[in-house]
């Protein structure tokens, strides 16, 4: 993978320096804390219920071995022992001291890791597709496109006070991994008809208080220019984007302002006025970026593994594992490894030290050093040998990072909610637990098939509820925890927001509604269909019928 | 209306409450001020330890059995810490004063969040 340059590493070393002065100067009192809160928050700190929380950048998802490593030292050396992966694949650290801020920030920067764009209104933290590398579908490695993006935008001085945060997601396969399209730039790479790679370019995408889905800008914008028409997008939203109202800053409510139609003319007029040649990457800097992501070591193995199949054949738990948390490689017999961290009864999203540990050492030894973070808060293997499955499934096995779950009922994406966050209004983790527990058995998960359950705690809609083919919203009803289910979303390539179910209802109800939902769809399916398909075909009629039974 | 005044500590981050002399980590040693004009008072003072504490304010809370509890569950996990790790937060170390926390019901905004967004 891409290995940080000395002028990445001198930056980053100067960075927590830097941070460590400005630590110093508001415990000494010559700054205040209205000084010194977007100080600490571009370096990912924020003051939440318990103690701080430190949100590490992991750019594109994409950690090595070492990296992971290091994660684990500083979770176990100056947090309680544990992290918790995100949603937009950063990891967040929930038990931070303001003093010991400096030391990790130095520790993160020795392995080329940080928390630089994870807060305040700049380019965030991208996001990728996390087969990238390794997708028998892509028609190129998406974080060769990410990491050019972030070497553009690591603070970029036009784009670093823009009216509000900005997410950029890539993809370059025809199956969104990514959620491009609630990102506020999602790039999609194709080959056009000449074989040549271009983006499609989306904009406006987002959720919290007013979720939309992107409006495509521009069908066909050559590879070449990628830079130069970002710069005119961001150009004319920083003139234009709102700065008196928080609630409609983002470029979702310009786009939805404006119309796509005008805000593509508006762009494309801006650009077609830019230096475009002062913009975009010159071929040689793109080739120098390309060769960090070249695959190594690939070898060459039959389609099928003998040793493989033989397990499976003898192991009902590893025939399921490789049933659900396996991906087909572009490399004949490799494939891609989910590491659930949706273990049933635990945190979504949550890894302890101890875990870390074990996956980085899985990856040194059985996929080429590389671990990946998806957004919906699992970890990947990204290159394991189909020969080694048995083992890795074995190791992942003994440490409860092997719940045969990805995609289904009890992978849940739950933000952390009012357990740990400032912003919330209702937890989501128990919410997440009692439903996981609801559906522990395998088989009847495994018959219900692809579900996406997304929770929030409040509606900046970290947990992604407006997109869940189940979306939760806590709600904060006079001081109690209710909870608004909707039916209908997704965050793929068929995106959509979910539709309002009906009223709120208390914590209690939440696990037992879902029972009803799954009891609708289960008599509702018809041949191949998931829950989602279900619903779009029928509409919110006979689910709301059977969940609302009980209040007519 | 009986109150709490609450901050978050500077230097770590740690809850604490206000006990009349200083600042405890445990909310059963915290001062419940039964008139407003105290309670305002030592908010007003406690605004002006800029290096030792972070958005001080005063939380409501009610008597439950001779003890006291906050009305607010956001409060009351404050108090406590996380409930999905009883291991973490000031409720690892267990005992009466913790278990009264834990049992209170009541609900009210908290003003603690309703000035944080106020402020966003």
């Amino acid at each position: 993978m891409y290995l940080y340059d000395d002028i990445d590493r001198r930056m980053l070393a100067d960075r927590a320096q830097e941070f460590r002065a400005q630590c110093a100067r508001r415990l000494a009192g010559e700054i205040n804390e209205d000084q010194f809160k977007p100080l600490r928050l571009m370096n990912g700190l924020y003051l939440q219920l318990h103690a701080y929380m430190l949100r590490i950048a992991i750019p594109y998802g994409t950690l090595s071995a070492d990296q992971l490593r290091a994660l684990a030292h500083v979770a176990r050396t100056y947090d309680k022992g544990y992290g918790h992966f995100t949603t937009r694949t950063n990891l967040q650290l929930h038990w931070i001291k303001l003093r010991d801020a400096p030391d990790i920030l130095d520790h993160l920067a020795e392995v080329g890791l940080h928390a630089i764009q994870t807060s305040g209104n700049c380019i965030r933290n991208l996001t990728a597709d996390p087969y990238a590398g390794a997708a028998g579908d892509e028609v190129d490695d998406s974080r060769v496109w990410a990491e050019v993006i972030r070497q553009w935008s690591t603070f970029h001085p036009e784009f670093s006070y823009l009216p509000r945060k900005f997410k950029i997601a890539v993809t370059a396969s025809p199956t969104d991994r990514a959620a491009t399209r609630i990102y506020d730039i999602g790039l999609r790479l194709y080959r056009d008809a000449d074989g040549e790679l271009a983006f499609e370019v989306g904009v406006g995408g987002g959720l919290g208080r007013l979720p939309y889905i992107g409006a495509v800008i521009r069908e066909r914008l050559p590879v070449r220019h990628l830079l130069s028409f970002l710069q005119a997008i961001l150009r004319v939203y920083n003139l234009h984007g709102r700065r008196d109202n928080i609630h409609k800053a983002r470029i979702k409510v310009l786009v939805a302002s404006l119309g796509p139609d005008e805000l593509a003319r508006q762009v494309e007029a801006e650009w077609e006025a830019s230096d475009k040649a002062a913009a975009d990457l010159p071929h040689a800097e793109l080739a120098r970026i390309r060769a960090g992501f070249m695959p190594t070591g690939f070898e060459a193995l039959p389609a099928v593994s003998r040793r493989f199949e033989a397990a499976k054949a003898d192991s009902r738990a590893l025939a399921r594992f490789a049933r659900h948390n396996l991906a087909p490689h572009k490399q004949p017999g490799y494939t891609i490894v989910h590491v659930s961290l949706k273990a049933i009864g635990e945190t979504p999203g949550d890894c302890s030290a101890d875990q870390m540990d074990l996956v980085a050492d899985l990856a040194d030894r059985y996929s080429h050093g590389e671990i990946r973070v998806a957004y919906e808060q699992n970890l990947i293997l990204p290159h394991v040998k189909l020969d080694d499955v048995p083992d890795v499934h074995a190791a992942l096995d003994a440490a409860g990072l092997a719940t045969p779950n990805i995609a289904l009922i009890s992978d849940i994406i739950a933000c952390p909610g009012l357990d740990y966050c400032a912003l919330a209004n209702a937890r989501a983790i128990p919410v997440a637990q009692d439903i996981a527990r609801r559906f522990a058995d395998p088989d009847l998960a495994e018959k219900i098939g692809e579900l996406k359950i997304k929770i929030s705690g409040c509606i900046n809609a970290c947990g992604h509820h407006h997109v869940g083919h189940i979306g939760i919203l806590g709600v904060d009803k006079k001081g109690e925890e209710y909870y608004q289910l909707s039916l209908g979303g997704s965050g793929e390539g068929d995106a959509s927001i979910a539709q309002i179910l009906g009223p709120a209802v208390p914590a209690a109800r939440v696990a037992p509604f879902i029972d009803d939902l799954v009891g609708v769809y289960l008599a509702e399916r018809r041949d191949g269909e998931r829950f989602l398909d279900t619903v779009r075909r029928t509409g919110l009629a006979p689910f709301k019928a059977a969940a609302y039974a009980d209040a007519h | 209306m009986l109150r709490v005044l609450t901050a978050n500590r500077l230097i770590d981050g740690e809850v604490v409450f206000w006990s009349g002399q200083d600042w405890t980590e445990s909310f059963a040693k915290a001062l419940v001020f039964e008139d407003d004009g105290s309670a305002e008072a030592s908010e007003t003072a406690a605004k002006t330890e800029v290096t030792r504490l972070v958005d001080p304010y005063l939380i409501e809370v009610m008597e439950m059995g001779g003890r006291f509890a906050p009305v607010s569950f956001r409060e009351r996990l404050r108090a406590l810490g996380p409930t999905n790790k009883l291991d973490h937060g000031k409720q690892a170390v267990g005992g009466a004063d913790i278990a009264i926390l834990a049992q209170a019901q009541g609900a009210a905004r908290s003003k603690g969040r309703v000035d944080l967004i106020r402020r966003k």
